[in-house]
């Protein structure tokens, strides 16, 4: 008899897999939705206006016909964003909104914008694009103070502090939640597969918070009456861009050995929540600034003023002291640049920790064999090295 | 018969001595490294014995100069790791570090990478300050100031983007006297940053006049005269260059000559100066006295032009330099945002992160050069506007003016398809002419 | 009163090299062989083929044009080529003469696809060609239909079966072509693999396509062209009707041979 644990898990996974379905039933309740590319909008400001923020995910479907519309050399996450919107797959948004970022999702959130009908119901957020600059904050709040205007505008009502701090108590809970799910994969015997976990992360991302809450407080109860799946195998962190796919999670705990994926620092799970904005602040925005600031970087944006240093790595470093991988597996899309770069200072850090690592290349497709054969041969280069 | 330019030598020699001085680090004076789409004036505050390098154009200039060179510089940047799709001009660059080698536009190489004393730099793309980056790295911890120029369309409009850059740099001259042990000299900065200023829309101006028929000035002229505005535009030697040049350019026009008198079809050209194949395309174009009048990478790397006005719309006109001399520059402050607003102005700083302000600047070209084709040439893994955003413009100026596109390189033989594009440009060509033909003209 | 001749259409192609001969406007007959490394003597073998299938000899011939990719390297002493002719213009002329109804070809050809519109007259309008990832389709084709042990009409006669929806990656050959493989290595049934390695194909020419304003008749050409599975798809992404020029490997040899007497 399934565990009630694995019955909320598969919830989750049904409204990851079926995201229009569960937005179509938030717009038949009344809600209105926005969509985002990207986690840099400051989502607290559209949850105040009472809008559901979703974000915009892929569909990995393979197709073509966004390379007359974006280069074909642009991440395959980036055309089929794009494709989404050309296929009106997201219809049923009132409104879609981007921070910049990287320049192959400002070229999705164009296609949406020009061919895609947004024109009329779009902001793109002035975003810095180096996030660690001593006055970054200032313009994010410069930035946000202009986008919660438009959202009034938009929706023809003003947005008072107090609906902010509401939605800022809200977000913080998803984020604390979050993050207490993926300190459950510390443990030596953790009691969920680190692909459900990525499930529960990603669901994060297309639903309504509070409901959303409630579910993964329910789950976290449930785990800690009895433990969902327990095995202990070789432990895979998983560091790279942004990846939508499952598919890719199950297959690393779906080898010819046991294999526990325990954390993922991607803008699809742990950059996406793995922070807090201060409560109770005066200024509202200013503390969603200071909250992004406080992020683990996105690679597009992060540079140290004086040093040139990544922080994403010390932060990784962290992590990787707490969780203790056996190896890492660099998962990043073809063609993105900034992880690319990225990784050519990681893997000399790796080195001198002594973890292994491996890189995989994400398309639309996962082509289980030859990644799993990648994969295992990381596991067999791992336990060769153990003592 | 074709005009013959009397500056040229001038310009070719500013570049290399430029890259000469940053060599033997000329009079004992500082190395500073970084991107020159940053402003460059500020490092002129640290005292007269500043020698700059950027990627731009050196990555460019010196792979056109010995191209085998940078192919194996390229083959380095990719075994130390970078990936196979990364830039060229960032592996160029990169691979000479790796390599610990220079190579300069005089077709010299020598050994030994000259390692900077800081990095002063830009974040233009995805790659751009992550190279830097790179180059930090390898060389076991250079000090980096990057400064977030953002860009936008019309980003020089708006205040709180100004006054953000403005912001860092002021911040960035602190930094620039804690990491030198220097005091900031005031009165060399504001110098220099007028004649940075000056620089750049002078070099508009020389731009601007290829509206005439016939246009005085061709694309390969144009790649060889912009490199010392991005080399170093902060010299009074710079400025005197840019001077002369746009004299003499004035006067071709005034009496009608041109370096190229053949223009039967005059194109507008989005893309980077690809140094590997431009001959050969150069060729199919020249055969068919198709000349490229005007173009995204040369005019706006280092030029500015009257650019948006109030309701978006842009001119490719230039800036009256007597504008430039009555700017009030009396304060560190005031200079720094004046330098805010003309980097922001900036073609390349407009186009890259904003979809509107590159098809403004292309229906703005196509109209005021009066071009009989739309050449699109992204390159290959750029991330810039010399790439970002083509194939949108080539879906948007298909049915308006005959309109090609192909992928170009710098130097990688690998990335651009010599024998593909030849046949697009040939393609290009022949719709072109029927264009004409149907319009009853030539 | 224009006299008639008797000439031939050499259309020289990454894969194959076709040819026709016509007296005038009149079809007498075709002609094939593959093109190879040696493209001089392609070219020969399939005018010979021509020459044979239509009792023409050398000495009736009184003009030989060529087009194709290769058309200037067969523009060689020894075939006697007496002009040559873009592709786009061959193809153009080609459809339009063999359906006057068409205004839009979109030609896939080994290496290169194209789409060309046209006037009433068959004169260029506009033209749009691949980009570089998507090189090859044709190549692309022929190599999957051997590394499935079939020949090309048994790869389409495949698909057909196909009863599940697969995806390969769309960036390229190379990654279409690993995916199938990777594919055929988890068990899935060989027709649904076939049926995407088709719809890859189909996906990359119809992308290019939409660059143009189809709104007149479109045709297509090409050997690939004779896949009602490529066809179909393309159709449906298109969102219009398509069909097959008939016969869709000599329109560009037709083409040259028009084009060169319309002069």
């Amino acid at each position: 008899m399934e565990k009630n644990a694995g019955k909320i898990i598969e919830k989750f996974r049904h409204i990851t897999e079926n995201p229009h379905e569960y937005a179509k039933a938030l717009k038949d309740k009344g809600h209105l939705l926005a969509g985002y590319m990207c986690t840099h909008v400051p989502e607290e400001i559209l949850y105040a206006a009472g809008f559901v923020p979703i974000r915009i995910l892929s569909a990995h479907e393979s197709q073509a016909m966004t390379r007359s519309y974006i280069h074909e050399t642009y991440c395959s996450f980036s055309h089929d964003c794009a494709y989404q919107g050309l296929q009106k797959n997201y219809g049923y948004l009132d409104m879609i909104t981007h921070a910049s970022s990287c320049i192959h999702m400002a070229e999705a959130f164009n296609v949406w914008v020009r061919f895609a009908g947004y024109e009329e119901k779009s902001y793109l957020i002035t975003y810095p694009h180096i996030i660690h600059t001593k006055h970054a904050g200032d313009i994010m709040v410069k930035s946000f103070i202009q986008f919660k205007e438009f959202v009034e505008k938009f929706e023809g009502k003003s947005i008072t502090d107090e609906e902010i701090e509401k939605a800022i108590k809200v977000y913080n809970k998803t984020r604390r939640l979050l993050k207490k799910l993926w300190e459950s994969l510390k443990a030596d015997k953790p009691p969920i597969s680190g692909a459900d976990v990525a499930t529960v992360s990603l669901a994060a991302q297309v639903m309504e918070k509070q409901e959303f809450n409630k579910m993964l407080e329910e789950l976290i109860q449930e785990l800690k009456a009895e433990p969902h799946r327990v095995f202990s195998g070789v432990r895979l962190m998983v560091t790279g861009g942004a990846c939508d796919d499952l598919r890719i999670f199950d297959l690393l705990e779906d080898l010819n050995y046991d294999t526990n994926l325990i954390f993922v620092d991607s803008c699809t799970a742990a950059r996406y929540f793995w922070f807090e904005v201060p409560e109770d602040s005066d200024d509202k925005l200013k503390a969603i600034a200071m909250g992004h600031i406080s992020r683990i970087p996105c690679p597009s944006k992060d540079t140290v003023p004086g040093s040139g240093e990544k922080k994403r790595f010390r932060v990784l470093q962290g992590y990787i002291e707490e969780f203790k991988p056996d190896g890492v597996v660099m998962l990043y899309q073809r063609f993105c640049s900034p992880q690319s770069m990225d990784i050519m200072a990681l893997k000399p850090i790796l080195k001198n920790l002594g973890i292994p690592w491996t890189e995989l290349e994400l398309d639309t497709t996962v082509p289980r064999i030859q990644f799993g054969t990648q994969l295992e041969a990381l596991i067999e280069t791992i336990n060769r090295v153990e003592p | 018969m074709a005009y013959t330019l009397k500056v040229w030598s001038d310009f070719k020699n500013y570049q290399t001595k430029c890259y000469r001085d940053y060599l033997s680090r000329a009079s004992g004076g500082l190395r500073c490294m970084g991107s020159t789409w940053s402003v460059l004036a500020p490092l002129k505050g640290l005292g007269h014995d500043v020698h700059l390098i950027g990627g731009e154009p050196h990555a460019a200039s010196t792979a056109g100069t010995l191209p085998e060179e940078g192919r194996k510089n390229i083959m380095a940047a990719e075994s130390a790791g970078l990936g196979f799709h990364s830039c060229s001009y960032l592996k160029l660059f990169v691979g000479e570090v790796v390599r610990d080698k220079m190579s300069i536009t005089d077709g010299t190489v020598h050994d030994g990478y000259p390692r900077p004393d800081l990095i002063w730099t830009t974040h233009l793309c995805n790659l751009h300050s992550k190279w830097y980056q790179e180059v930090s790295r390898i060389l076991g911890g250079v000090p980096l100031f990057p400064i977030d120029v953002i860009g936008g369309g019309a980003a020089e409009q708006d205040p709180k983007i100004v006054d953000y850059v403005s912001d860092q740099m002021e911040e960035g001259i602190g930094w620039l006297e804690r990491v030198t042990g220097r005091q900031f000299n005031d009165e060399l900065f504001i110098r220099a940053a007028r004649n940075e200023i000056k620089v750049l829309v002078l070099w508009g101006n020389v731009c601007a006049l290829n509206m005439h028929s016939p246009a005085p000035l061709d694309e390969r002229r144009f790649i060889a005269l912009f490199p010392p505005a991005m080399v170093d535009r902060t010299t009074d030697e710079a400025a005197k260059l840019y001077e002369d040049l746009l004299a003499e350019v004035q006067h071709m026009v005034d009496t009608g000559q041109s370096v190229i008198p053949n223009q039967d079809y005059r194109i507008a050209y989005f893309g980077l100066a690809h140094t590997y194949g431009h001959p050969e395309i150069g060729r199919t174009l020249k055969n068919a006295g198709a000349e490229i009048v005007a173009s995204v990478y040369t005019f706006g790397t280092a030029g500015n032009f009257k650019g948006f006005d109030k309701d978006r719309k842009w001119s490719w006109e230039g800036i009256d330099p007597s504008w430039v001399g009555d700017l009030d520059l009396s304060t560190r402050r005031k200079a720094l945002t004046e330098l805010a607003k003309i980097v922001l102005a900036w073609p390349t700083w407009q186009g890259v992160r904003s979809y509107w302000a590159l098809e403004e600047m292309s229906k703005a070209m196509a109209a005021q050069f009066k071009a009989d084709g739309f050449l699109l040439a992204p390159t290959r893994s750029c991330e810039t506007d010399f790439r970002n955003g083509y194939i949108a413009l080539q879906r948007i100026f298909k049915d308006r003016l005959p309109t090609i596109e192909y992928d170009t390189e710098t130097v990688d033989v690998r990335k651009m398809d010599i024998p593909g594009s030849k046949r697009k440009t040939e393609l290009f060509v022949d719709l072109m002419k029927a264009h004409k033909n149907k319009k009853g003209g030539v | 009163m224009k006299k008639v001749k008797i000439q031939a259409g050499l259309d020289a192609g990454h894969i194959n090299t076709k040819a026709v001969i016509m007296n005038g406007r009149e079809v007498m007959g075709y002609g094939n062989a593959p093109t190879g490394f040696d493209i001089v003597g392609a070219a020969q073998s399939a005018l010979n083929n021509a020459m044979e299938n239509t009792g023409v000899s050398l000495e009736d011939l009184e003009g030989v044009v060529a087009t194709g990719i290769f058309k200037d390297i067969i523009d060689s002493p020894s075939l006697k080529v007496t002009g040559t002719v873009p592709e786009f213009k061959s193809g153009a002329k080609g459809a339009l003469f063999l359906n006057r109804d068409s205004r839009t070809i979109i030609d896939i050809g080994g290496n290169v696809h194209k789409a060309v519109s046209y006037d009433q007259n068959g004169d260029l309008l506009d033209v749009v060609q691949n980009d570089k990832c998507a090189d090859g389709l044709g190549i692309y084709y022929t190599t999957m239909a051997k590394a499935l042990g079939l020949n090309e009409q048994g790869l389409t006669k495949l698909a057909l079966k196909s009863t599940k929806k697969l995806s390969v990656a769309i960036q390229c050959g190379l990654s279409a072509e690993t995916d199938a493989i990777d594919l055929m290595c988890q068990g899935e049934e060989i027709a649904d693999v076939a049926a995407a390695v088709l719809r890859y194909i189909a996906e990359r020419v119809a992308d290019m396509s939409t660059y143009l304003s189809l709104t007149k008749e479109v045709v297509v050409a090409g050997g690939i062209a004779r896949s009602q599975v490529i066809i179909k798809h393309i159709s449906e992404l298109l969102n219009q009707d398509i069909s097959v020029i008939e016969p869709p490997e000599y329109v560009g040899a037709i083409g040259a041979v028009i084009s060169e007497e319309e002069e």
